[in-house]
Formats: structure tokens, sequence, C-alpha cells
């Protein structure tokens, strides 16, 4: 043993004391929040994943769930639909919120502000309930384009058909590009027009330089919306249950509750569900292959100056644009939501003899479910958006002030829900959580730690981009006049990020209350969520009823967004925290 | 913002539920009998609120079940849950795997469920009073105790008589193969609707499954519950319910809706629907009053009101309907079911393809 090396461990050694000593109070309870991290993201995977490979009994290693999972052609056939589903929906999205990010973003296109009032409108509204619009909109028989289109036409039959692949591809689609939508108008928010201008001196037209050099630009983003939406759309369980199954086709998340059906076979359900997370887990290989070598530098955020482009009588075709996207995702279904709600029957059409309230008095007085349905459904969104927020905050001040090696790793921990499909998740939920010892089957808890799970990402990522912002001086400014890590973070920081916190709480709570695929295999009787009754509801068919729900939903959730932004007085979700 | 609002309508209600009903509930209040009377004090002991998981109706007659049993027993509560049989089934196994049962009152339309649930020892042995005054075809199907009938139904085929000519309608079951209704068949789903799975197995024992594989090529739409297709007649969306309920399809028909219903001549589908209660429930003795409460006259008043067929011999089947004992019915064997179904469930996603 040289000297070199016992000096080289004397200094290791003085660093580990030193650490100690640092591990004060507060460092204690900074440490339990990384054991919740571990508890809310790491054991659920590891025990989807150890269960995959157990016998259901006895529990011994066996390779008979992957045998069962895939030795089925149907099973295969979901696998493939989802691929196709996941694909299509990829698509359209990127064809609906990209063009539209762009015309707001750097292009002199009329009615901005209603447009992107369109595009929250339709962040707000759960795929299922979109399902439902659809449904009453493009059934082949009995939908309202159908029936408009057989009287102009006078043809025997309609020409929409939502029930089929296309049908499902368009409803997932027309919810869901909101996502991409952000995605990309913040990047082109930064981008400068210098670049531009450099093309244009060059001679190239608008379309040419938007095509050829900004867009590129934003490659990033598009692609991180192209991976979500694809994700989003093969984990979905409400839409393609409504649509899917008349259709006559089955996906993955609609295989994976069959395995749920007796007997249930929860370890085949793992099994089956391990190519969702592989896919996942590809996706995010080939992002970093396709962008990891190239530079996107001119994102930089200094920016120089950004002049929106006049595109002359083109921007009346963005808007035509922008609004037929909104009629497909917003107008169009939320008109024959409503018009389903406050009817006797929504087949008898627009007229007063066919208005009604029962269907809200059924829901509210007669139906006793449906009152501790929508408290439980707020009550839970509302407590999810405080421990997901809280949680996040704590861990990304661990790792913002590297407080602990390898503090990156718990970043990802972080991050890892948001690629996890929501019906895996719950599974792994389940396996882990709902049977004994912890026997949390049926209790809010597992509900709210589920869902808390799966929005950790999004109050992670503003939690973190706060905390950027803010210079650690004030802080230590604190500790040298002798205050506590405590005092520096109740004062100091939360004081400073409140605003930042609520619009992250908005965030998290919105999806929160429309959550359905974690949902359905963790709630019990007494512990049912709007999502979940619609979903059941559904079964039956009941259209008037369900869209009078609905409405509720949708009501209660602007609502409190409204309530909410006023509070911080931003929009919280279409412009840049910065 | 509704637990107070709640408590004050629930209260609200019941009392002009008992104002409006002319003191019939009082009167059957009053009525009770020294053992119910014991079992509406225990259960009152034991608070909170009974769950009740059932398959056995729509969602409307199961509320009204659900709020007559509140306004006979005050103070006490139901909390209803209704899904269809196999969905409910799913839950409650979910239950017994996690070893936390949530519900309280099963009530299903697979009778093999029960069956199977007895033999898991997963139901609590009670012998209601009333279960010795329903219909004699009713009673004892579990001898030890376990289960019992609480409701039946009948199937036929449904049309929408706005689209539709008495003439031209399906007589038959088979008439449903005629390439003529090619994209206008209804149907429910075995591995959802309890009713739809014993209908396709009574079909099945009828003509075999080649009858199955021949209504695939006309294209059904093909939803979840038995009651999604009265739905669909309504919306226009088909023109034929295959697997048409009648209780449901009757009361919508009251209600206004171009609805007719059609007694197959090889025979109407006969449904057994049981109860019982889950072992190491929370509520065991709401539990039992409820299951009193599904077997009383006072019940079986609100089956019909509903449509459905009265399991007590003092209340007459509505008017203007058919009743199982006025048409032919056909139906499985306890065994056949609860070996059948899953069979039933296993053949239709191989040829339906979900």
């Amino acid at each position: 043993m040289t000297d070199d090396s016992i000096a080289e461990r004397a200094v290791s050694f003085g660093r580990v004391v030193s650490r100690l000593r640092r591990l004060d109070a507060s460092m204690l309870v900074l440490l339990a929040f990384i054991a919740v991290l571990v508890f809310l993201v790491l054991n659920p995977i590891l025990r989807l994943i150890v269960s995959s490979l157990q016998q259901a009994d006895t529990g011994q290693f066996t390779l008979d769930n992957y045998r069962n999972a895939y030795g089925n052609i149907r099973h295969l056939e979901a696998l493939a639909n989802s691929l196709e589903l996941g694909a299509g929906v990829a698509f359209l999205v990127t064809c609906f919120a990209v063009p539209i990010a762009w015309a707001i973003s750097r292009t002199d296109m009329p009615g901005k502000a209603f447009v992107r009032l369109t595009v929250f409108a339709a962040f707000v509204t759960p795929p299922y309930l979109g399902a439902i619009g659809w449904i009453l909109l493009a059934g082949p028989n009995s939908g309202w384009l159908n029936k408009v289109w057989m009287a102009l036409t006078g043809a025997g039959h309609g020409i929409f058909n939502i029930y089929s692949m296309t049908g499902l591809i368009l409803v997932i689609a027309v919810t869901s590009f909101p996502y991409t939508f952000v995605f990309t108008s913040s990047a082109l928010d930064l981008v400068s027009s210098e670049m531009e201008d450099a093309a244009n001196i060059l001679g190239a037209r608008t379309l040419r330089t938007t095509l050829r050099v900004t867009l590129p630009l934003v490659t990033p983003a598009i692609i991180g919306g192209i991976i979500i939406s694809f994700l989003e759309a093969i984990a979905l369980f409400g839409a393609p249950a409504l649509i899917a199954l008349p259709a006559r086709f089955n996906v993955v998340s609609t295989q994976l509750w069959q395995f749920f059906e007796y007997p249930v076979r929860v370890e085949e359900a793992a099994a089956y569900a391990m190519p969702l997370l592989a896919i996942t887990v590809l996706m995010f290989w080939l992002q970093r292959r396709i962008l990891g070598r190239r530079g996107y530098t001119s994102v930089t955020g200094k920016g120089g100056e950004r002049r929106m482009i006049a595109l002359g009588p083109w921007r009346w075709v963005m808007l035509s644009y922008a609004l037929l996207v909104g009629a497909l995702s917003v107008f169009l279904p939320m008109l024959v939501l409503f018009q389903a709600a406050f009817a006797k029957a929504w087949g008898r059409g627009f007229s007063i003899d066919n208005l009604t309230l029962q269907n809200f008095y059924y829901l509210l007085f007669e139906q006793t479910q449906a009152k501790q349905t929508i408290l439980n459904t707020f009550v839970y969104a509302a407590v999810t958006a405080f421990a997901a927020i809280s949680l996040s905050l704590a861990i990304a001040y661990v790792v913002n002030r590297r407080l602990v090696p390898w503090s990156n790793v718990l970043a990802f921990l972080c991050m890892a829900p948001f690629v996890i499909p929501g019906v895996v998740l719950a599974i792994g939920f389940y396996a882990a959580y709902a049977v004994p010892p912890l026997a949390l089957y049926g209790t809010a808890t597992i509900l709210i730690l589920g869902f808390t799970t799966r929005f950790l990402p999004i109050a992670y990522t503003s939690s973190a981009a706060g905390l950027r912002s803010i210079n650690p001086e004030m802080e230590e400014a604190v500790r040298i006049l002798g205050g506590s890590r405590f005092l520096a973070i109740r004062r100091v920081l939360i004081p400073l990020l409140k605003k930042s916190l609520a619009g992250a709480w908005i965030l998290v709570f919105i999806p929160a209350t429309r959550e359905l695929s974690s949902a359905i295999f963790l709630v019990g009787p007494n512990t049912r969520v709007i999502s979940v009754m619609l979903f059941d509801l559904s079964e039956e068919g009941n259209f008037e009823v369900l869209a009078a729900l609905g409405v509720i939903l949708l009501l209660a959730t602007v609502a409190i967004a409204a309530i909410g932004t006023k509070i911080i007085g931003r929009d919280f979700m279409l412009r840049r925290n910065s | 913002m509704f637990p107070v609002r709640r408590r004050n309508f629930i209260l609200g209600g019941s009392a002009l539920l008992v104002l409006g009903a002319g003191g019939k509930a009082l009167a059957q209040a009053a009525a009770m009998t020294p053992h119910e009377k014991e079992l509406y004090e225990a259960a009152k002991k034991e608070g909170g609120e009974m769950t009740w998981y059932t398959a056995q109706s729509d969602d409307i007659t199961a509320q009204t079940l659900g709020r007559s049993f509140e306004s006979i027993y005050p103070g006490l509560k139901v909390n209803v849950l209704r899904t269809t049989a196999q969905v409910a089934y799913q839950r409650i196994t979910q239950e017994i795997k996690a070893s936390a049962i949530q519900c309280d009152v099963f009530s299903t339309t697979d009778i093999g469920h029960a069956v199977t649930l007895k033999s898991m020892h997963q139901f609590e042995k009670y012998v209601p009073d009333n279960a010795s005054k329903v219909l004699d075809v009713y009673k004892n199907y579990d001898p030890d105790g376990y289960y019992f009938v609480t409701s039946a139904g009948m199937i036929g085929i449904g049309y929408n008589t706005a689209k539709l000519k008495e003439t031209d309608v399906p007589k038959n079951w088979t008439d449903l193969l005629d390439p003529k209704w090619n994209n206008n068949i209804a149907l429910g789903h075995p591995a959802f609707s309890g009713y739809v799975g014993t209908w396709a197995l009574t079909l099945r024992d009828q003509y075999g499954w080649q009858f199955f594989e021949k209504l695939a090529k006309n294209n059904p739409r093909i939803g979840r519950s038995i009651n999604d297709t009265v739905t669909m007649l309504n919306a226009g969306e088909s023109e034929i319910a295959g697997s048409g309920p009648v209780g449901t399809l009757l009361e919508s028909a009251q209600k206004g809706n171009p609805l007719a219903m059609i007694y197959p001549t090889d025979g109407t589908v006969l449904i057994i629907a049981p109860s019982g209660i889950m072992k190491g429930c929370k509520h065991p003795n709401n539990a039992r009053l409820f299951m009193e409460f599904l077997l009383s006259e006072g019940a079986s008043r609100i089956w019909v009101d509903h449509f459905n067929e009265t399991i007590r011999p003092e209340v007459e089947a509505p008017k203007g309907a058919k009743s199982a004992k006025d048409v032919k019915t056909i139906h499985p064997t306890v065994e056949q079911i609860t070996k059948g179904i899953p069979e039933v469930i296993k053949q239709w996603r191989e040829t339906f393809g979900v």
C-alpha cells in the first residue's frame, strides 16, 4: 500500500465525514422523500417485471406467463393493432399540432387567443368523453354527421364509421394533440428570426424557410411530441374500450383488461405488458440516436429579435385549418355532448320538447354513486396535485443543490413514470400494494399514490424549472444568519416559487380529474372516480346520462382551472414559464 | 361541497317518499317482523354504507331498489354499483385476491358465479325468512343456503317499430341469420353480460356453435351490456336487438320509444339470477336484511314496475306484458351454465374477434 492511496483514502474518508456531518434533520426528511420515490416508482415496476417471471401460486421462476401471453394469435394481433394505433395517432397529432403551433408562434394569423382557448379546451377533454361525442357524431347509422349526409344526398347509409381503426385514431388524436402543441410552440417561441432572415436573404420563400430552417430547429420538440402521443395512444384504455370493441378488434390495453377477468392472471398481464415497456425504452433510445450528434444550439433562449411572418391571404387559410382542428376536437363533440346531456333522447335531435334536466337530476339525486364519485374525483385530484408537487419539489431541491451523491438517478426516477403506460403502472401498483401486507385495495390511498406517481413527471418538470431560476445565494443568506434549511425553504424558497407551483398544481390537477387508465384497476366501490363511473355507465350505452356526467366533469374542471389561472395571474399552460 | 347537502337531501327525500307514497313505506316499516327488526337494529349499529354489486337490472331499476330499501329502513344506506355480471365478478375476484372484501351483497346474472363463489367458501351462509315465500320455481337453488334466486328475466328479439313492419321481423332465433339483417343486429357480449352469456349458451345448445359463425357473417354490432342493445335500437343504430332484454326493452317502450318485443317460436331464454352475502363483508347484518328485502313482496313489485319477472306469488305480472308462464321458455341447467359460459366466452372471442 503506497502513501498515495492512504492519502487518497484519508481524503475520501474526510469527504464521507463531512457528508455525514451535513446529515442534519432536514437531510433525514429529504432521505425519507427519496424512500417514498423508490416506493412509488421503482418497486411497482420491479414487482411487475418479477411477477411476469413467477408462477401464480408458488412464486417459482417460470416463462409460462410469456408463453401464455403470446401463445395466442389474437393477443399478437392486439399488439400489432396497438402499434398501428400509436403510429396513426402520432402522425395525425403532428399534422394537427405543428402547423397550429407554428401559426401561433411565428405568423400573423388572426384569432390567436381564440385558437389557444380551443387547444386548452381540447386539453381538458378526456379521450373517452371525446369518444362518446364522436360515437354520437359518426355512429354508422345514427351519427349526426351521417344523418346530415343522408339527408343531403339521399343516400341509404352514412359515410363515416367511428367503429373502426381510423375512427379510433381520429378520436385519440383530437384529444391528445395539445401535448405536441405545447412542446412545439414553446420551442418555436425561442427561435429568433435571424436564421429565417438569413434564409430569406439567400432567396428562400416563407414555406421553404419554414420547412428547411424553422421546423428543423425544433425537431427535438416535435420528436418529443411524437413519442408522447404514440405512448399515450397505446396506453389509453377508455377510448379503445368504447370504440374498438364494437369495431371488433382488440388493442393491448383492452387485452390487458381481459387478463383481469376471472381467473385474475396478474402474472400473465405483467408478461403481456412488457412490450409496452420495451417500446418505451426503444423510442427514447431512438430519440437519442436521432438527435444525439446534431446541434440545436440556436435555441439558446437569449434569442435576437422575433418578428411575426406576414402570411398575407394565407393567414386566413391557417386560421381555417386551426378552426377545422378545433371543430374536430372541441366544437362538434361538445355540441353533441351538451345536446345529449340536456336531451330526453339524443336521437330525437335539437327541439324544445326534447329538452330536460332529468339527466342531471338523476345523477345528483337518484343515483347515490354520482355525488360521492364527483366529490372523490376532485378531492383525489387535489390531494394528488399537492402530493406530487411536495414530493417533486423536495427531490428537485436535492438534485439542484446536489445534497446526495447520484442525485441524477433521483431525477430520472421522477421522470420515469412519464413513459410508463398508465395501465401498466396500475398493474404494477396492484401487484405491489393491493395485496397484503399493505392491502391497500379499495382505499383512497392506493388511488392517490397511483395518481401521484403517474403525474410526478409533470410536477417535477415544473418544480425543477422553478428551482433553477432561483439563485441559492438567497437561501445561503438565511443559513449564514443561523436559520435552518427548513426556515430557508419555508420563508424564502416557497414564497418565491408560489406562482410556478400554483401553475404546476393545475397542470397535475386537470389530468388527474380525468385519469381512467390507471384508476380502472385500483378503484373500490367507495373510491370510484368520474372516469370509472363513466366507463361503467357506458356499458349500457346510456349516452344522455353519460353526457350529463361528462358535462359536470368538464365544467367543474374548467371552473377550478379558471380560478387557479386568476390567482396566478397568467396562462399556466400555453406560455413559457420564463 | 356535497356531504352536508347529500345528507339533507336523503333525509328530505325519504321524508317525501314516506309522505308521497301514502304512508306505504311507513306501513311496511311498521310491519317489520321481529327477525327483521332485530337485523335492522344490528345493522344500524354497523354504521357506514352497505355495498351492493348488482348485474340483475339496468342502473335505474337497481337505484330504485336501493332507494326503496333506504326508505323502509331509515338510517341504513346502500351503495348501489351496477355493472355487467362479468365486470362485477372481475372486481370481486380482485378483492378476494387482495383479501380486501369491499362488497356486502353480490347479485349476478351468471349463476355459475354463485356456484364457484360458494365452492371457494367466499359466500356466507344465510337463509332469509323470505326464501320460503317465493314462487316454487325459484326455491331451493342452493339447498345449503349460500345463495338465493332474487330475480328473473327473459331474452327475446327486439326491434325498432319505426323502421320495421311487424310482418317483416324475425319470428325465431334462426331468422337472425337472414342476410337482410346484415349490419343491423345489435348484440351484447358474453364476456361482460351474464344475460348474454346464458343466452349464447342456450342457443349453442339449440343450434350448435355454427349458429354464431353464421351470425358473425351478418356483422352484428357488439356492445357490452345486454341493455346496450336497447340503446342501439332507440338511437336508430340497429333495427334488431338479437339479444333483447324483455324488461329493459318494454320499460323503454312504455316511455314512448318505438320498440316491440318478439317471443321466438323455439322459446324465449329465461334467466335465473342469484344473490349471496360475501364472507368477511363489513356489514353482515345490513347484508342479511338486504337479502330479506330482495326476496320481499316490495322488491318484486319494483321488479314488475320495471317489466321484469316477479318472484313472489302475491305480485301480478305487469299489464300488457307477457310473463314467463305465458310463453315458451328455454334455459340451461345450473351445471351447464357453470361449465358452459367460460367455454362460450372463449368461442365467442374466436368467432367475433373480441
